[in-house]
């Protein structure tokens, strides 16, 4: 075994749960059973990453999180230039901030580097690309239920 | 949290999974090889992610084997210093609290990294089980770090114990090194604003 790059990538939470569906979903399709230690590791990373509060617990109805969210934030955030690094960037992904308490551990030196009024527009476009915690979910969806 | 490494090996596929696809062959034995291990210096491998590049299978005339040279991506758990995580208390001692991530379990954050003011104290509550509780000054409230409780916690250091068994020799010499140490260890902190128990910071 030898060791080519140690880190080639960084993942978000959301793309290792779209893999971990998907191998889920071709396993039962080719009806051959993955290998014990495989099939331990990956059903508990998924069932972590649906656990409350991860962004990710309620995935399947929501579908709040697809490939094009990343791209997307960072496209909204460009106009704002708050100077965010990419290891803030993917904890913001992973975490989906809705307070400035959170945010504040996530984002180094918060109350330093950004006003509070940026602080306001950047948890506003957290939740408008990456969804918000359940009750607003579910408000959200009688609303739109309502609506109807 | 997750990252990609890209690995080179050599992996033999046996030949009852001659009939396989070899890509399906191949995906398989590198699952069973590293799929759960902890790799020093690198981290906890989850999943293969893709196969970047795999030679022609060459057999071993004695065992059947094929032996294939591929360099392939794993998924691989990590979380980089300071980085915010969520994870369960798992227990707690006077030294500190053991937490969880489900797939993994040796995360630990010691009494001095707690909130500022944290005490480790039985508690009438709940029957009189120790936890680590902190006082408010302002009204009289406390805050318990309860077991199951979920936190958000960040990476402060990490610690490797390398699990290459030691000659008998060596070992009689040291019997304190017998003892089996975690092959990775995440040390943590809840000590800032927006960490500790989440019910804490829900608005």
């Amino acid at each position: 075994m030898k060791i080519l790059d140690t880190q080639d990538a960084l993942l978000p939470n959301y793309e290792v749960y779209q893999l971990l569906v998907d191998q889920q979903v071709a396993q039962k399709r080719a009806q051959r059973p993955a290998p014990g230690n495989h099939q331990i590791i990956c059903s508990q990373v998924l069932t972590y990453l649906r656990e409350t509060p991860s962004p990710l617990a309620n995935q399947e109805q929501t579908k709040t999180y697809n490939n094009n969210s990343a791209q997307t934030l960072v496209d909204k955030l460009r106009p704002l230039s708050l100077g965010l690094e990419k290891g803030e960037l993917l904890q913001i992904m992973n975490l989906r901030p809705s307070s400035s308490a959170l945010l504040s551990t996530v984002v180094e030196q918060l109350e330093d580097r950004l006003s509070e009024e940026k602080q306001a527009a950047l948890l506003e476009i957290i939740a408008e690309v990456l969804g918000r915690d359940e009750p607003t979910d579910k408000e959200a969806i009688e609303s739109i239920e309502n609506g109807n | 949290m997750f990252f990609l490494s890209k690995i080179a090996d050599v992996i033999q596929i046996h030949p009852e999974k001659f009939n396989m696809r070899s890509e399906d062959a191949l995906h398989e034995n590198i699952n069973t090889k590293y799929a759960n291990k902890v790799i020093q210096g690198l981290g906890l491998c989850i999943s293969l992610w893709d196969i970047c590049w795999a030679s022609e299978g060459l057999c071993d005339v004695y065992t059947g084997l094929c032996n294939v040279n591929v360099e392939f991506r794993m998924v691989v758990f990590r979380p980089f210093e300071g980085e915010v995580l969520q994870a369960r208390i798992v227990s707690q001692t006077e030294e500190g609290i053991h937490l969880t991530v489900g797939f993994f379990d040796d995360i630990f954050v010691p009494g001095s990294e707690l909130a500022d003011g944290a005490q480790f104290r039985p508690d009438p509550d709940s029957n009189g089980k120790a936890t680590w509780v902190v006082d408010l000054e302002e009204d009289d409230e406390k805050l318990y770090y309860d077991n199951h409780e979920m936190v958000h916690f960040s990476v402060l250091s990490e610690e490797w114990h390398d699990q290459t068994p030691t000659g008998p020799v060596e070992a009689e010499a040291d019997p304190a090194d017998q003892q089996l140490l975690p092959p990775y260890k995440i040390i943590g902190t809840m000590n800032a604003p927006g960490l500790g128990v989440c019910l804490w910071w829900q608005e």
